[in-house]
């Protein structure tokens, strides 16, 4: 009793004595990102980053819609570079079908230039040899893309230091 | 050992809306949040504790919202709540808040309830299909329908009935600015000719789906004391539920709804509360449920409700006892804030703050929220002096 169809429920009855039946839970929802977030994504589409400023001057990449610390409403904004420096990375061997590229990446944590916090991407290197904390780094984005998070494609090194001489994967 | 004295200072409520694209789920919460303070004299700063409340999260796929919406309610290094009772919630989500108070906890609370309905479907999202559970598989108008004909025959009530209620709530909405339909054209004869929805329930005799949030700002009585701001006293709240399904169960007029009401009749001291309530805003998302709440509340004898929504009893200009006047939740319906929006209208009858939907010297108004299959029942009792 395990086949699972329209008019079989899928009740399982265990050797054990134990019985389970099946739960698909699957639904359509939508987010409203609101102003903040909107004018963050919409801005990944023209190739830049902008940022809020918290009421303690600290710059939030990506932009907080209420201060973290106080809850008061930002409504400073800040343009920011697309280059930053590395933070922190891990080193991802086997990508899953969900994650931004299709081959081999690090996951960086990306302090951008003119940022106070760090934002968390992708770099596209070609192995973890060419990854360093403290690396420096660019965007690279989608041309022509829609807003949103699939605008920013990933990152990628600056100069040849890093391993990567212009974008050669293979 | 007695409680301590509560009192509502702010109301804050957002425009409610089919759709706030303009928001988002924080700047919903927080739009009703800074007008709740703004009312009170108070800022984000002031607040001890935090009581969130919404309907189930399924119904926009959120997960526990109150986790990241600390920032949008000021919350850091402060406690927050949150109250889960279905479509009663922001009723029962009050009485958490007031009940921080009346315990002599904090003394500055604020609690907010929400929904945003355009980022999920709430008529359908709940009917998951449970093993080993009957499917309802028929969403909110098709579970209550039943129950609404069930009354109609044990009462003998004449069909216009739903169709009068609607009319009149969704008039009263166009006195209050905040309510998401502005309908202003409806009649009898043009609502019994709205389309049959859920045989009886027609179009118009149904909520809409809304976006919206409520917040209230409650505190204890030597901070109310000390404010020059209208007033709402918490006389009494109560709170009671029961199954979803068993045999025998009343769902015209449950039980669970009843023992409410007299509970909270008997800690306000009302005796006959027809006559010693003065408005009352009360849940009802199909128009039926005016005159079946009026029954299982105690306003009106059993089968007897609709009589007086026929005899105008409960209409905003010249009725004895309002239902409604802010046009209920018949015109407005974010479902979590749905119940906060009734106690919320409540308090701002007897604070005189309800503008064009104001009743005429209310000085005792009721609150009410159900919830579930009829099930969860959350009520208060506000006045305009300390009981």
């Amino acid at each position: 009793m395990t086949d699972a169809s329209d008019t079989d429920p899928g009740y399982a009855l265990a050797p054990d004595g134990s019985f389970t039946a099946p739960l698909t839970l699957a639904y359509p929802y939508s987010r409203t990102v609101g102003p903040t977030y909107g004018r963050f994504l919409t801005g990944l589409a023209e190739g830049r980053f902008v940022a809020t400023v918290g009421s303690d001057g600290r710059v939030f990449v990506p932009p907080a819609e209420f201060d973290p610390t106080t809850g008061q409403a930002l409504d400073q904004w800040v343009d920011i570079a697309a280059e930053g420096t590395v933070e922190s990375w891990s080193w991802q061997p086997e990508p899953s079908d969900a994650q931004p590229l299709d081959h081999p990446f690090a996951w960086v944590l990306v302090r951008l230039d003119g940022a106070d916090t760090a934002l968390l991407h992708v770099c596209d290197v070609p192995d973890p040899g060419a990854m360093e904390t403290g690396m420096r780094v660019r965007a690279r984005f989608v041309d022509g893309a829609d807003p949103g998070m699939g605008a920013l494609e990933c990152f990628e090194p600056i100069g040849d230091d890093a391993g990567n001489d212009g974008g050669d994967r293979s | 050992m007695g409680a301590e004295r509560c009192a509502v200072v702010g109301v804050g409520q957002t425009k409610h809306d089919s759709c706030r694209a303009d928001v988002s789920i924080a700047g919903l919460v927080r739009e009703a949040a800074d007008r709740a303070l703004a009312a009170a004299g108070m800022v984000m700063d002031d607040i001890d504790a935090v009581v969130i409340g919404k309907a189930p999260d399924m119904l926009e796929g959120v997960m526990m919202p109150e986790l990241w919406l600390a920032e949008a309610l000021a919350a850091a290094g402060k406690p927050v709540f949150r109250v889960h009772t279905a479509g009663s919630v922001g009723g029962s989500t009050a009485i958490v808040a007031a009940q921080h108070v009346m315990a002599g906890i904090h003394k500055r609370v604020l609690t907010i309830a929400f929904e945003k309905q355009s980022d999920g479907n709430a008529m359908w999202a709940l009917s998951v299909p449970m093993p080993f559970s009957m499917p309802v598989h028929a969403g909110a108008g098709g579970y209550f329908a039943p129950h609404v004909r069930s009354y109609i025959k044990r009462s003998g009530a004449p069909t216009h009935i739903g169709a009068m209620v609607a009319v009149k709530d969704r008039t009263n909405a166009c006195a209050n600015p905040y309510a998401h339909l502005h309908e202003p054209d409806w009649t009898l004869e043009r609502a019994m000719e709205s389309p049959m929805l859920w045989d009886p329930i027609r179009f118009v005799e149904t909520c809409p789906s809304s976006d919206g949030a409520a917040a209230l700002v409650l505190v204890s009585e030597d901070v109310a004391d000390s404010m020059d701001v209208p007033k709402a006293w918490v006389h009494a709240t109560s709170m009671r539920s029961e199954p979803t399904m068993f045999a025998g169960r009343n769902q015209v007029s449950p039980q669970a709804g009843r023992d409410c009401a007299a509970d909270l009749w008997r800690k306000a001291g009302i005796t006959d509360p027809a006559s010693q309530v003065d408005v009352a805003e009360i849940y009802v998302p199909f128009s039926w449920f005016e005159p079946m709440w009026l029954e299982n509340l105690g306003f009106a004898e059993l089968n007897t409700g609709w009589r007086m929504v026929e005899d105008g009893v409960t209409d905003l200009r010249g009725g004895s006892l309002p239902i409604n006047p802010s046009g209920g939740v018949l015109s407005s319906n974010p479902i979590g804030a749905s119940g906060m929006l009734r106690f919320g209208e409540a308090a701002m009858q007897v604070m005189g703050v309800a503008g064009d939907h104001q009743v005429d010297g209310a000085r005792t108004a009721v609150g009410h929220a159900y919830g579930g299959g009829s099930q969860f029942f959350a009520m208060w009792v506000v006045g305009a002096e300390k009981l």
